[in-house]
């Protein structure tokens, strides 16, 4: 295993998307928060507004709640290591080092084993990216509440879970279609269009919630949305309790889905011609 | 001895396309092993399979005595098809990878294969800059590190030009002195003619022959004569006995015989004595071209 991650960052320390990855993830995870953070100061500084936003609001920025914040928040831009995900499988095909990789010495599962090391790197650079930012938002916003930092940490290995089942959605695209663009297409289409109107569609026509069965619905239920949205309309204290107490649920159907995802990987890259 | 190689009953299909029917031969150590065949022969497809590329419908195949396997694919040095590499890597970087992943070679030995390809000045260029004929020489290199005892080419000479053929050209006759294995597919009759001491030809997945060039090429005695009379040297030449056919190329004639029975001095006493003094009297060997298109010609 050591051997295949020292092979895989051969390939990636000089791949520029990676390093470009790196830059737009550190600058955006900061950037989107920063801007969920100015509204929340700009309602709650205000004379007569401020102390009903405080109260409805909290600070979720302020240490134990930045980390389910900036974990929600940030999950949106999973898009952005999807990509360098994507390309990282289909370069191989493009470049067919994906033959010679085997051609010199590595087994099929050797190949597709490198593969889940990328995923699992590059989801735990994203991790510590988005750990860094809740922490430094922890700090910034309201260092009277550092001693509860310890609380909520559980959102750090959820945020891990959810960002590596959805990068796993990637490679999926990436390696069963073997063209960047048309899998990137599928991933945008499928993340951005079909699941948000498709769970609302079951949620307000249909009247069920079958819509938490989408593939990135299953993962993105384990981050459930921050507490404060909680205290907004009549509902929305009842649903966020629901959504809190289906997180456990989530999680065993996201490890189902994505144990199934690279075992069907392992099978098919053991049968198929390359 | 055990073969390097020895492929039983390996057969592959694409849908209803038969690009290999039940091919079985061997290739012994130290040999330089020729696979001919017109394109779409399966050539591609049966080192494909030997190198884990393809899935082989059925047969079996053995590495130095033992089923194909990661382990002995990292024994062997090879160029399948066309050079892959990591296109923003520089050659070093490539072949640094290619080392990881065989155990191959070192740093030193990449310094040595990229002088011997000719590629040292640019072995710190990325790949994607490279020429096609230069590409083809980084895979070549990617082969040689480590100094394999077993080497595996695909058109080897692909996308070179005149002066680079030659040189790989010497350089696989160099490394067959040094007594490596080389396994070599090609359709350049000329270039398996100057450098196999084995060959198996293949045609639309069947193997035709297969075996040490003189073997395969020598299936009957070509005796080329020639005389001043022409007319007349053919008329005695139809006469002579235990030729099976004659057949005129140029100013000369060709007589084939069944192997190991042509006796020149028989020829030229017989030409003599019913008046015709020959001018030249040359036993010949059959060109691999020769040979290539009487198997592979419906």
């Amino acid at each position: 295993m050591l051997s295949l991650i020292k092979i895989e960052w051969l390939k990636i320390k000089k791949y520029p998307a990676f390093w470009w990855m790196l830059v737009i993830v550190a600058l955006t995870y900061p950037s989107i928060n920063l801007m969920f953070l100015n509204v929340y100061e700009e309602i709650s500084t205000g004379k007569e507004m401020g102390a009903i936003a405080k109260m409805l609001l909290g600070n979720p920025y302020a240490f134990p709640e930045t980390w389910h914040s900036v974990a929600f928040f940030s999950s949106f831009f999973i898009v952005l290591p999807a990509i360098l995900v994507i390309m990282l499988i289909t370069n191989e095909y493009n470049y067919r080092t994906h033959r010679q990789n085997i051609i010199d010495g590595w087994s099929r599962e050797n190949f597709i084993t490198s593969k889940l090391c990328d995923v699992l790197i590059i989801s735990t650079i994203i991790t510590i990216v988005y750990a860094i930012v809740a922490a430094g938002y922890g700090f910034y916003t309201d260092s009277k509440t550092f001693y509860r930092w310890a609380e909520q940490l559980e959102y750090i290995p959820l945020f891990y879970l959810q960002t590596f089942a959805q990068l796993t959605l990637a490679f999926l695209l990436g390696y069963l279609i073997k063209k960047a663009f048309i899998a990137l297409g599928i991933y945008f289409f499928q993340y951005l269009i079909i699941e948000n109107i498709g769970v609302s569609w079951f949620k307000y026509k249909v009247g069920n919630d079958l819509g938490r069965f989408f593939p990135f619905e299953i993962s993105d239920r384990i981050v459930p949305p921050p507490a404060f949205i909680g205290n907004f309309g009549k509902d929305a204290k009842a649903g966020y309790e629901k959504a809190v107490a289906a997180v456990p649920e989530h999680v065993i159907m996201t490890i189902i889905l994505t144990a199934a995802i690279w075992f069907i990987c392992y099978r098919v890259h053991k049968k198929r011609d390359l | 001895m055990q073969p390097i190689l020895s492929i039983q009953g390996v057969s592959k299909n694409y849908g209803s396309i038969q690009a290999l029917n039940s091919v079985s031969f061997d290739v012994p150590q130290g040999c330089v092993f020729g696979i001919l065949g017109p394109n779409g022969s399966g050539k591609t497809t049966l080192l494909s399979i030997i190198l884990d590329i393809l899935q082989a419908r059925s047969g079996t195949y053995n590495w130095f005595g033992k089923p194909g396997s990661a382990a002995t694919r990292k024994l062997i040095g090879s160029l399948l098809e066309t050079p892959n590499f990591y296109h923003y890597l520089s050659a070093v970087d490539n072949l640094n990878i290619t080392h990881a992943i065989s155990g191959r070679g070192d740093a030193a030995d990449i310094d040595r294969v990229l002088e011997i390809v000719k590629l040292s000045a640019r072995k710190k260029s990325k790949f994607k800059t490279y020429s096609l004929g230069m590409k083809q020489r980084l895979a070549i290199g990617a082969a040689l590190l480590g100094n394999p005892d077993v080497l595996v080419f695909d058109e080897p000479t692909n996308g070179l030009d005149p002066v680079g053929i030659a040189e790989i050209r010497e350089l696989i006759k160099q490394l067959a002195r040094d007594g490596k294995t080389i396994i070599m597919a090609s359709h350049l009759l000329d270039e398996v003619e100057k450098v196999c001491t084995h060959v198996a030809i293949l045609k639309k997945g069947n193997l035709l022959t297969a075996g040490p060039v003189d073997e395969v090429l020598a299936n009957e005695d070509i005796v080329e004569v020639s005389a001043q009379d022409t007319v007349k040297l053919k008329e005695v030449l139809a006469s002579i006995p235990g030729h099976t056919h004659l057949k005129e190329e140029g100013k000369a004639i060709q007589l084939f015989f069944p192997i190991g029975t042509a006796n020149m001095e028989d020829i030229n006493r017989y030409c003599f004595n019913q008046g015709i003094t020959l001018n030249q009297l040359l036993l010949k060997k059959k060109s691999l071209e020769t040979k290539f298109f009487e198997l592979t010609n419906d």
